[in-house]
C-alpha cells in the first residue's frame, strides 16, 4: 500500500525553483531516505508534505487521501529547525505536543515516562527545557514526534548533533518503529546511515528528482564496476583513460570506477605490473560514490 | 477545538506563571490602596499644619463666640478644626507690649496671624489683622465674616432679642456650584468621580497596549525559537493565532478579576481600614464605582483587546525580532495614543457630535466609548451600535490577519514590504 505519493509537485520562492516537478512514491512500512546536497529542496518538499506551505502545482496524497489535514494527527514530524518551549517542563512539553495531536494528557503522561526512561531523560522529567543540553533537547523533541504513535514519521536531519551512543539509540528506536509497521521518511546528507537503514531512496538536487527507487535496484543500476584496492608503489595506470573512468586515490588505497567495456581483470593485470597489491575487491558502488557521481553530473 | 484548547491552556499557564504577571497583579491593587488612603494621609498632614491665630480681645466679648463659631464651621475633611485659636484677654495698656510679643512669634513661625479687637468695636466697626502675608484674601475675608457675624449677633442680643432666636436667624446659607453647559445647567461632577474615570481609562489604555504587545512578543518568541513549525504542522494557523489571543486574553481577564475583587473589598472594607488610620473619617473619601462601570470596563477591554490583539498578531507574524517589530507596531500603538489624546476634548464635551462620531470609530471605540459611558454621556443605542461596529471590524481583521499570519509565521529573513504583504493576503 502506498503511504505517500507526490505527483509533479512544483514550488518556487521569488526567483528560485525550490522543488521542480518532483514525483515519488513511498510504500507502507518502508524506511525511506530523502537525500540531496544542502539547499536541494528536501526541507521544502517535507514542508509541503506537512502542508505547512502549499505547492504551486502538483498533487500530494497521504494514506491515499488528498488533504493531509485530515490525517495529520497520524503523522509525526521532526523539523530540521528544532524548537521547544524553553520555560515549559519536560513532561509538560511532551503532554502539550501530544494534546495538539489529540492524545489526552492522561494517556500521554505514562507513555511519556516510558520514553523518557528509554532515552535516559527520566531524571529531567520535571526540569525546564532550557536546562537541558542540546542533545537532550533533540531526544526530547524526538519523543514529542513519536508519542502519539503516528503511522508515518517524517524526520528532517534526525541525527545531526547527536553523539555516536545517541545516534545508535535513535537508530534502534527507528528500527523498532519500522518493525511495528511505521513508515519512516528521513532526510539527510549522511550516506552511511542511509545505506544501513533505508530500503528506498530519492536523491534530489535543485528540486529535481535525480534518482528514485529501492537501494538494491539503484546499486544494480550503477553496476558492479567498482574496484577497491590496497597497494604499495606508483600507480601510474590510474591515468590510463582506456582502463579507468574515474578514481579516488588515498595513496595506499584507491577506489576505481572501471571504464566501459573493460573488465576488472584487465585493470588488475595493469596494476600488478606497477604495484604490490595488498588486497583487491570488486564491489557495488557505495551510496556516497553514487551521490557524488549523480550530483556532479 | 481540543487543539485550540491545548494551545490556550499552554499560553495561559505560561503567562500567568511569569514574574511580570505576579508583580503587575499585586502592584496595581497596592497602588489603588495607596490612592485611596492618600487623601486620608493628606488630611492628616493638613491637621498637623493647623493655622494658629491669636485673638487679642480688648472688648472682652468677642473672642469666645468667635472662636466657637470659627472652629465649629471651618473643619477639614476629617472633621477637625482648621484653626487653633489662642484667646488673649488683656488691658489696653498692655497692648503694645503684647503686640511686640506676637509679632515676634509670627516672625518665629509659631503664629500665623493675630487679630486685635478694639474695645469700641461695637461703635466703630473696625478690627485689625496682623499677618506675614497681608494679601491672603481668602483668610482675611473669612476673619471679617466671622468677626462681623459675631458682632452682629451680639448687637442683636444686646437689643433685647432672645439669644436662641438670634442663633437660629443668623444661620449661614451654603451653596453648591453648577456648570452651565450646552444642555443646560449640570451639577459639576466631583473631582473624585472624574479621577476614577481618568484612572480607569488609563488602565484600559495600558492594558490594551500591554496585552496586545504580549500577543505580538509571544508570537515572535515562538518564531525565533522555531517551535512554530512543529505546532503549525499539527494545528491550523488560525487555531494557533486563536490560541495566542485567547490564552493571553484569559490571563488579562484573570488579572482584572483579581483587581476588581480587591477593589470591591476595598470599597466595602476600605472604609473600616481607613478609619483605623484616621478615626472620624466619612464615607466621601472612598470612590464607590457603580457596577455598570465595571461591566462596561470589561466589555470594552475585551472588544479592544480582540481588535488590537489581532493587529498585533499580524505584526508579530511578519517580523523575526522584537527590534524589527518596533517600527511596524507604530501604526497600531498610535491609534491607541490618539484615543488618549482625544480624551481631554471628549471629557469637556462628551455629548458633542464629534465625540459621538469618534466613539463609533472601531479603533477609538474601546477607550472613547468607555469614557463617554463612565461620564454618563452615551445613550444605549450608541453603545450597542459601537459594539456591533467593533465586532464587525474585528471579524474582518481576523480574516485579514489570518491570511497574513499564515504566510508570515513561517517566513524568516528579511521583513516583508507592503506590496509583499498585500500579495500574501491575495494568494494565501
Amino acid at each position: 500500500m502506498t503511504t505517500l505519493k507526490l505527483t509533479n509537485v512544483n514550488k518556487s520562492f521569488a526567483d528560485v525553483q525550490a522543488v521542480d516537478d518532483l514525483s515519488l512514491q513511498i510504500d507502507e512500512g518502508q524506511v525511506f531516505g530523502l537525500l540531496g546536497p544542502n539547499g536541494a529542496g528536501k526541507t521544502t518538499a517535507i514542508r509541503m508534505i506537512m502542508e505547512i506551505i502549499l505547492p504551486d502545482s502538483g498533487v500530494i496524497e497521504i494514506f491515499g487521501k488528498l488533504n493531509s489535514r485530515a490525517v495529520r494527527d497520524q503523522i509525526g514530524y521532526l523539523p530540521e529547525e528544532r524548537g521547544l518551549y524553553k520555560k515549559l517542563k519536560v513532561i509538560d512539553t511532551i503532554a502539550f505536543f501530544a494534546e495538539i495531536k489529540k492524545v489526552p494528557r492522561k494517556e500521554a503522561i505514562p507513555a511519556a515516562d516510558e520514553w523518557l526512561h528509554r532515552f535516559e531523560l527520566a531524571g529531567w522529567r520535571d526540569k525546564k527545557v532550557e536546562e537541558l543540553s542540546r542533545g537532550m533537547q533533540q531526544k526530547l523533541q524526538f519523543i514529542c514526534t513519536i508519542l502519539h504513535k503516528p503511522k508515518l514519521i517524517i524526520l528532517d536531519e534526525p541525527f545531526t548533533g547527536l553523539d555516536p551512543v545517541n545516534t545508535n539509540l535513535l537508530k534502534d528506536v527507528m528500527m523498532e518503529l519500522k518493525n511495528d509497521g511505521t513508515t519512516i521518511i528521513f532526510s539527510t546528507h549522511l550516506m552511511e546511515q542511509v545505506e544501513k537503514l533505508c530500503e528506498s531512496i530519492c536523491l534530489i538536487d535543485h528540486g529535481k528528482n535525480l534518482l528514485h527507487g529501492s537501494l538494491t535496484e539503484i546499486k544494480k543500476q550503477f553496476g558492479q564496476n567498482r574496484i577497491r584496492m590496497g597497494y604499495d608503489g606508483k600507480a601510474d595506470f590510474l591515468e590510463d583513460k582506456s582502463l579507468v573512468a574515474a578514481y579516488d586515490d588515498y595513496g595506499q588505497y584507491v577506489e576505481i570506477q572501471v571504464a566501459e567495456n573493460v573488465t576488472p581483470q584487465q585493470v588488475l593485470a595493469a596494476a600488478v605490473k606497477q604495484t604490490t597489491i595488498k588486497n583487491f575487491e570488486i564491489a557495488d558502488p557505495s551510496l556516497n560514490e553514487i551521490f557524488i557521481q549523480v550530483v556532479k553530473n | 477545538m481540543d487543539k485550540t484548547l491545548a494551545l490556550i491552556k499552554r499560553e495561559y499557564i505560561q503567562r500567568v506563571r511569569t514574574k511580570g504577571f505576579l508583580i503587575g497583579t499585586l502592584l496595581l491593587p497596592l497602588f489603588m490602596i495607596v490612592i485611596t488612603l492618600l487623601p486620608v494621609l493628606f488630611a492628616e498632614m493638613n491637621t498637623a499644619k493647623k493655622k494658629t491665630i491669636a485673638v487679642v480681645d480688648l472688648s472682652g466679648k468677642i473672642s469666645q463666640p468667635f472662636t466657637k463659631s470659627l472652629s465649629s464651621s471651618e473643619k477639614n475633611k476629617l472633621g477637625k478644626s482648621v484653626y487653633r485659636v489662642e484667646q488673649i484677654a488683656i488691658n489696653a495698656n498692655e497692648l503694645e507690649r503684647k503686640k511686640e510679643e506676637l509679632n515676634k512669634e509670627i516672625k518665629d513661625g509659631n503664629l500665623d496671624a493675630f487679630l486685635i479687637i478694639p474695645a469700641d468695636i461695637f461703635e466703630n466697626n473696625r478690627f485689625e489683622i496682623y499677618e506675614k502675608n497681608v494679601s491672603n484674601f481668602d483668610f482675611n475675608a473669612k476673619m471679617q465674616r466671622y468677626v462681623s457675624a459675631t458682632v452682629t449677633r451680639l448687637r442683636l442680643v444686646d437689643s433685647g432679642m432672645d439669644a436662641d432666636l438670634v442663633k437660629k436667624l443668623s444661620r449661614r446659607a451654603d451653596f453648591k456650584t453648577f456648570k452651565v453647559g450646552k444642555k443646560g445647567a449640570k451639577e459639576e461632577s466631583s473631582a473624585l468621580a472624574f479621577g476614577i474615570t481618568y484612572v480607569l481609562v488609563m488602565i484600559l489604555y495600558m492594558a490594551l497596549i500591554l496585552y496586545g504587545s504580549f500577543v505580538m512578543s509571544s508570537i515572535i518568541e515562538d518564531k525565533s525559537s522555531r517551535v512554530v513549525e512543529v505546532v503549525i504542522s499539527s494545528v491550523k494557523p488560525y487555531q494557533f493565532m486563536a490560541g495566542k489571543i485567547l490564552g493571553i486574553g484569559a490571563a488579562g481577564l484573570t488579572q482584572f478579576a483579581i483587581w476588581i475583587i480587591v477593589a470591591a473589598l476595598a470599597s466595602s472594607y476600605g472604609l473600616l481600614l481607613a478609619q483605623q488610620f484616621a478615626p472620624g473619617i466619612d464615607n466621601f473619601l472612598l470612590p464607590s464605582i457603580p457596577a455598570w462601570v465595571y461591566i462596561s470596563f470589561l466589555v470594552f477591554f475585551l472588544l479592544g483587546y480582540f481588535l488590537y490583539a489581532t493587529l498585533y498578531a499580524a505584526v508579530g507574524s511578519m517580523v523575526n525580532s522584537t527590534n524589527e517589530a518596533q517600527s511596524l507596531q507604530w501604526p497600531v500603538i498610535s491609534l491607541l495614543i490618539l484615543s488618549i489624546l482625544l480624551m481631554m476634548g471628549i471629557i469637556r464635551n462628551p455629548d458633542s457630535t464629534l465625540a459621538v462620531i469618534l466613539s463609533l470609530i472601531p479603533f477609538f471605540t474601546p477607550i472613547i466609548m468607555f469614557l463617554r459611558i463612565s461620564l454618563g454621556a452615551a445613550p444605549l443605542w450608541q453603545v450597542l451600535l459601537s459594539i456591533i461596529i467593533t465586532l464587525g471590524t474585528t471579524a474582518a481583521l481576523v480574516w485579514l490577519a489570518g491570511r497574513i499570519f499564515r504566510v508570515g509565521i513561517l517566513m524568516y529573513g528579511k521583513r516583508p514590504t507592503l506590496p509583499e504583504v498585500i500579495k500574501w493576503v491575495k494568494y494565501s
